[in-house]
């Protein structure tokens, strides 16, 4: 009810109200178009102004790479770059109150901790003065380790020296599965190994601060925003680094003996395809690549691929006996020099009389001739798929950058002597690490599981990525593994290199091959061979795979080159995995000849 | 008029009554005091909150010139273990233990036995170690550690190391008051 006494007061109430509700409307207004409409041109303002405060990138470090009991075989760590002002030196000395440590003997305090006499250091600056009397910068060392960067700090002589830390790769084992790990380049982009294959697990996120500074240029305390830097993630490998080195020891030792251009030793788990060394000479220290010919920067294992020789004798073998057309004791009549019926000859490598050879005789004597009779057995689609299945022509598990998967014509290819040639190990390519592989499957009756080198990814935040879990195939048939168990066993025992491979204790089986080196020209190379040797133990229950190679041994030039190092490389691995010896004793001998 | 006051009286139902007769007041009713506690209460609320503003702010800024202290001290330590770590890096390695073994004469053995608890059978080799070892880690072929060369770190191998400098080196630091850290100049 409005009496005329009441109107007055409430209409200049409600005018009030309104002016302040106009007033407040047009704040917020303005408030919503800076903080909301606005909002992201602000900010970029800000920060391209940088009249709000300063952002400094935080740098995270790359992550480890560790062995398969936590062995760091790679880490980041910092080195530091120390420059001076060789004017500020100058105007400092000049001023008339003189710096606490006078240049003459900073100068020496300099020189002393960077491993250079004091004259040296002052002469540096008074050349670069000369040169450009303005100078404020002078580069005085490169690389110092932490323990130097602290006692230069020390010095207090910040005002003309700096030092910028900057991160390098070290990888503290050295040379051991250095072929593995890789290396960076100089910018610390991976180029090789495994620093590549896991860029994405090991590379860090960089972080930022960002704070407020006063007008003496100090920080404004509370002022600081972080984001710390995330660290790169660790790469657990299966490999076991002291094995490793042991068996690159090994190598390097025997290479050297049989006077080998190189040579490698890979050992592989049998039941889970993983890779526990992976020993070459001459090895990659990523520490000093260029301590080796850039031709060894790649892994022998997985990059050169050879013509395996008799080796995949026992693939054809496995064709034979899976598809039931022999059985270790078929056997076929063998002179030492064949001429087959579309005119292909083939020769043995020693000269022998005609031999009617079984099977395990003719891996045992490792008889071209006979394994040319064996293998047409089949058809050779049939071996080209056994081949296949085995691994050939196919890139490993691991996949390491520059991994090379061998070469295997397709068998409507093949000509009259190839159809032979490929029942020994000729005609296609395979590298070491295949012949690993071809192995593993026999060892693991007949189930191959790709080979793997890597275990897991551990984040910065302890969340851990297992690799993808290896693909497994049962290629051959158990009992078809089994027999070729048998003949192998066969081979280390009555081949010509049973004295050599002997390790007390174990049943082992063994085959050796001798690979002839193309020469560039469309031939061979005469008289150097890439030999190797492959092996699995114990026999009965196989638990690890062994292949040793050597290019051009000029020793010995067969394969038996490699039998001393197989020796000690499987003796050592069967101490380490403290495999239990052979508890059963062998099968009775089968029959070289019927 | 005071909050107390308005609560002791309440508001009377408006209802028409007959206007008062005015009439002469005898003498203006006494003045109150105003009550100085208020005001005192008033005062020192606005002051309490001005002191606790500065003494919360006082507080935080030390807060934060602790935390720049914790953290550049944890920035120092961080250094101090960096620089240890580096000592340390190589000589951890395979290569540098082989060495440091072969030097007190421990070998690398041959094929190792092992004793069947059940039956009391020893399998295996059956035999010793001798004293050859089956790798030479100190040889020509010895596997490669830029890490390990004289150079880069004072600590690291020296060629031909004495025996009683060697076990100087490698005496277990005394540890009297808290861990070991480098002298810096």
């Amino acid at each position: 009810m409005t009496t005329r006494a009441t109107r007055g007061p409430r209409r200049r109430t409600v005018v009030a109200l309104a002016v302040i509700l106009a007033v407040l409307s047009a704040f917020i207004v303005r408030l919503v178009d800076i903080q909301v409409v606005r909002a992201d041109e602000h900010v970029a303002d800000s920060l391209s102004l940088g009249q709000l405060g300063k952002t400094r990138s935080i740098a995270g470090a790359r992550g480890q790479i560790v062995d398969t009991d936590g062995t760091v075989l790679a880490s980041s760590t910092f080195v530091y770059d120390a420059q001076l002002a060789p004017a500020v030196i100058m105007e400092l000395e000049d001023a008339k109150t003189p710096p606490k440590t006078p240049w003459a003997e900073a100068s020496e305090k300099i020189g002393e901790i960077i491993g250079k006499s004091g004259d040296e250091v002052r002469q540096m600056v008074a050349d670069k003065l000369e040169s450009d009397p303005k100078s404020q910068y002078l580069e005085l060392a490169k690389g110092l380790s932490t323990e130097k960067y602290l006692e230069l700090r020390d010095l207090g002589l910040g005002s003309y020296l700096a030092m910028y830390a900057r991160s390098v790769r070290v990888y503290p084992n050295g040379a051991v599965a250095g072929n593995m790990l890789g290396f960076l380049n100089g910018e610390g982009k991976a180029q090789y190994g495994v620093e590549r294959t896991e860029k994405q697990c090991l590379a860090p996120k960089n972080g930022e601060e960002t704070f407020l500074v006063g007008k003496s240029g100090n920080k404004i305390p509370g002022s600081e925003r972080t984001t710390p830097a995330v660290d790169g993630g660790s790469v657990q490998l299966t490999l076991d680094s002291d094995l490793n080195w042991y068996m690159q020891q090994v190598i390097a030792e025997e290479a050297r003996k049989q006077g080998a251009k190189g040579g490698s030793i890979t050992v592989v788990e049998v039941k889970t395809g993983k890779i526990r060394a992976a020993a070459e000479y001459p090895a990659l220290d990523p520490n000093d690549i260029n301590a080796v010919d850039p031709q060894y920067w790649k892994s022998q294992i997985f990059s050169d691929a050879y013509e395996p020789g008799s080796t995949f004798k026992s693939i054809t073998a496995a064709s034979v006996i899976d598809q039931g057309k022999a059985t270790p004791l078929s056997h076929v009549t063998a002179p030492s020099r064949e001429t087959f019926p579309n005119g292909a000859v083939v020769n043995d490598p020693f000269r022998h009389p005609v031999y009617e050879y079984t099977l395990a005789g003719a891996l045992i004597d490792s008889s071209n001739v006979s394994m040319s009779k064996f293998g047409s057995m089949v058809t050779a689609k049939s071996r080209y798929e056994y081949l296949q299945k085995f691994g050939v022509g196919h890139l490993t598990g691991v996949q390491l950058p520059a991994e090379q998967q061998g070469i295997l014509t397709d068998s409507s290819k093949w000509d009259s002597q190839s159809l032979y040639t490929t029942t020994f190990g000729q005609h296609f390519t395979v590298t070491p690490a295949q012949i690993a592989g071809a192995y593993q499957a026999i060892a693991n009756d007949g189930k191959k599981v790709e080979l793997s080198l890597v275990e897991s990814c551990t984040s910065a935040d302890g969340t851990v990525t297992e690799a993808e879990k290896p693909q497994s195939e049962q290629i051959i048939k158990e009992s078809t593994a089994a027999d070729l168990q048998r003949m192998l066993e066969n081979v280390a025992v009555q081949g010509t290199t049973s004295k050599m491979v002997e390790i007390p204790g174990y049943r082992i089986g063994i085959k050796t091959g001798t690979a002839q080196k193309p020469d560039g020209k469309g031939g061979y190379k005469q008289g150097v061979y890439f030999t190797n040797m492959v092996g699995m133990a114990p026999i009965e229950d196989p638990q690890y795979v062994v292949v040793v190679t050597l290019d051009e041994p000029t020793r010995i030039r067969s394969s038996a080159a490699t039998a001393s190092a197989f020796q000690k490389a499987m003796t050592q691995v069967m101490k380490t995995y403290s495999v239990a010896p052979s508890s059963q004793p062998m099968d009775t001998l089968l029959p070289k000849f019927d | 008029m005071s909050l107390n006051a308005a609560r002791v009286q309440p508001t009377p139902e408006p209802r028409r009554a007959p206007r008062p007769k005015l009439r002469p007041v005898a003498a203006p009713a006494a003045r109150r005091r105003p009550k100085l506690a208020y005001a005192a209460l008033a005062v020192g609320g606005a002051l309490a909150i001005g002191v606790a503003q500065m003494a919360v702010s006082l507080a935080s800024t030390q807060d934060s010139f602790v935390l720049r202290d914790l953290t550049s001290q944890q920035r120092e330590l961080g250094l101090q273990k960096q620089a240890l770590n580096d000592e340390l890096v190589a000589l951890t390695s395979p290569q540098a233990l082989a060495v440091k073994a072969s030097n007190l004469g421990l070998v690398v053995a041959g094929p190792a036995s092992y004793l069947r608890l059940s039956d009391g059978s020893v399998l295996g080799a059956g035999r010793g170690a001798d004293w050859t070892s089956t790798v030479d880690p100190k040889g020509a072929a010895a596997v490669g550690n830029a890490l390990l060369a004289p150079p880069p770190s004072p600590v690291t191998e020296t060629p031909a190391d004495s025996t009683a400098q060697d076990a100087a080196n490698q005496a277990p630091p005394v540890v009297t008051d808290g861990l070991p850290s480098p002298t810096t100049r």
